[in-house]
């Protein structure tokens, strides 16, 4: 009876008033900065005109069809890189794991240069060109993501040295695999890879992002009440399980979330990378180390920082745009650096 | 109440790690295991608290068997007390211990939860330590914060008398003598409680003053159980441990050299 009592408490009971003080201020800055990228950039708007405007002016169609769609999803593609850069961080219980690091997006954006470069052969009309392509991303990811699990023995603690490892010949094979199909491709296959290295969220449309969107949002709502559970396995995964966490499961659904979450959004942009290794980093920094507090909070900072980034790729060379993959991997890999001196020290 | 084993079995490569063996936890008794290095006490401990699956034999948790008890539910009878692997992230003690609790923070018993942390950390010596980064404690205080980890996982909010067991592999290890006798005063404590509590020891005088029973391994059998007084024979230690043992009456004391 007391155990039925006490299962399945909300997710709020374990974090502290400040870190909820912080995800608060994490909530606010997300909206201001939602509503600052839908208004800065190379076509600026003036809004009291629009909402007095009729609806068919430019100005609406430049907003709701080209601006709000690309800028939900650098919100929705930096929410799933910082959730599962935390959640993979908890589960290998190392702060270098990342989605790019490990090779996760490697892995995706190998599949979906798979289908840009060869899709158009295999399947003539490429009728299911737009689900076919996130498809082969999150195959491809989840490839990568089964190689891991193999390779360190079930993602045990004395295997994360191998992790890395592993992360480092995927990615090597991942860009002969690009490679190779940069050197087959035509001209117009060719566009379409190089924005998958370097990533972009320019031509989002509503009919691409929505499932994006949903499928993004199921995981994560499925990936978060776990928090407490990845917290329970820093203690170990012997004692997690003592503790009553099926060790099995959780690993099963933070690969899978990952997994799926990476996937589309390397479909959707491409690799970005550093995000899902800086982000919570900066939020374990402003509050503390519990998964209750780091998931949501990485969710939110990984929207807000990669709307930033996207806006800024967008307003520095205007009117031309800088991918924002570069501007990630410019401010990432200095940081990453830092980490290492850090984690040296201690 | 008790826990039964029953002709438990383990092999490793077609190697006999444990042989045959049964024993039975009882509420209310401190049972310790001795024996030498590779005697199979720790692979024994692993297989009851269901780490490991054994090859042959039945584990019986208050009659029902341990393979038909959920993850969970195993957690709320018995907590286990092993060596301990590193905490990557800076948690605090306080965090560190809360974590005996899979569900801490239900409304209704949140007041007496917090008053069972400052219990338990007060009776383990570590309520100094609560707000420090375990990360930072010695290796004994961190001993000591995992003991009262396993001590909040066996908590009730009510005075509930269900039946619950205690593994405690080397809990002593690192310790200093004052805290080495204080933790097993909590542990004969939690014996008066109703608690069932297994041991793993290298001191067989330490053994032998706060033990209700004796259950002697050596390569993967079991010698012999009993009163530490039946047990502890000049004999059978000399024979089992190699090693010349001279067993002193009264007071009774075991010396080697």
């Amino acid at each position: 009876m007391v155990r039925s009592l006490l299962k399945d408490s909300a997710i709020l009971q374990y974090t502290n008033p400040l870190q909820i003080s912080i995800l608060f201020i994490f909530v606010l800055s997300l909206i201001v900065i939602f509503f600052s990228s839908i208004s800065l950039g190379s076509f600026s708007f003036a809004f009291q005109e629009l909402f007095n405007g009729g609806s068919e002016s430019l100005d609406s169609i430049v907003l709701f069809e080209i601006r709000i769609p690309r800028v939900l999803l650098a919100a929705f593609v930096g929410a799933s890189l910082g959730l599962s850069g935390a959640s993979l961080q908890g589960l290998f219980r190392n702060p270098l794991a990342d989605p790019g690091l490990i090779g996760v997006s490697a892995g995706a954006a190998l599949g979906a240069s798979l289908i840009i470069v060869l899709g158009s052969d295999l399947i003539p009309d490429f009728i299911f060109g737009t689900l076919v392509l996130p498809l082969s991303a999150i195959l491809g990811a989840s490839l990568v993501i089964s190689l891991l699990y193999i390779f360190t023995q079930g993602f045990g603690y004395q295997g994360i040295t191998y992790m890395l490892l592993v992360g480092i010949a995927v990615n090597a094979f991942a860009s002969v695999g690009i490679g190779i199909l940069t050197y087959i491709s035509t001209d117009s296959e060719l566009r379409g890879l190089t924005f998958w290295t370097m990533g972009s969220f320019g031509g989002s449309s509503w009919q691409l992002i929505i499932p994006a969107l949903l499928i993004i949002s199921m995981a994560m709502f499925w990936m978060i009440p776990s928090a407490r559970k990845l917290d329970l396995l820093q203690l170990g995964e012997p004692e997690a399980y003592r503790l009553g966490v099926d060790v099995k499961k959780l690993k099963f659904k933070v690969i899978i979330s990952s997994a799926i979450t990476v996937g589309i959004s390397v479909s959707l942009s491409g690799m970005i990378g550093f995000v899902g290794l800086v982000v919570p980093h900066l939020v374990r920094l402003l509050g503390g180390v519990n998964h209750s507090y780091l998931l949501p909070g990485s969710a939110l900072l990984g929207a807000s920082l990669m709307m930033a980034a996207d806006l800024l790729s967008r307003i520095l060379i205007q009117p031309a745009e800088l991918p924002v993959g570069l501007i990630t991997s410019a401010i990432g890999a200095p940081f990453f650096l830092w980490l290492i001196f850090r984690i040296r020290k201690a | 109440m008790s826990v039964d084993i029953k002709n438990l079995s383990w092999e490793v490569d077609s190697k006999k790690i444990l042989d045959d063996i049964s024993l039975s936890i009882s509420s209310g008794e401190i049972i310790t295991i001795l024996g030498p290095n590779g005697a199979g006490k720790s692979s024994f401990l692993k297989i009851i608290s269901g780490d490991l699956k054994c090859t042959e034999g039945q584990i019986y948790f208050d009659q029902s068997n341990l393979n038909d008890i959920s993850i969970q539910d195993r957690s709320f009878i018995r907590s286990v007390m092993s060596q301990s692997q590193d905490v990557v992230y800076d948690f605090s003690t306080r965090e560190i211990i809360e974590m005996g609790w899979l569900d801490r923070g239900i409304s209704n018993y949140s007041e007496d939860f917090k008053k069972a942390i400052d219990q338990i950390s007060e009776e383990c010596s570590v309520k100094n330590l609560l707000e420090q980064s375990f990360n930072t404690l010695s290796g004994g205080e961190k001993r000591r914060v995992h003991f009262a980890r396993t001590l909040i996982q066996l908590w009730r909010p009510s005075g509930s008398d269900d039946p619950r067991y205690m593994f405690l592999d080397e809990p002593t290890a690192n310790l200093d003598i004052l805290h080495e006798q204080k933790m097993m005063k909590l542990i004969q404590k939690k014996r008066d409680e109703g608690l069932g509590i297994l041991l793993i020891l290298h001191d067989l005088n330490l053994a032998a003053k706060y033990s209700d029973q004796i259950a002697l391994f050596n390569d993967g059998k079991l010698v012999d159980k009993g009163l530490p007084k039946t047990v502890l024979k000049e004999d059978t230690l000399s024979a089992v441990y190699g090693l010349k043992m001279h067993v002193e009456k009264n007071p009774f004391r075991i010396n080697y050299y």
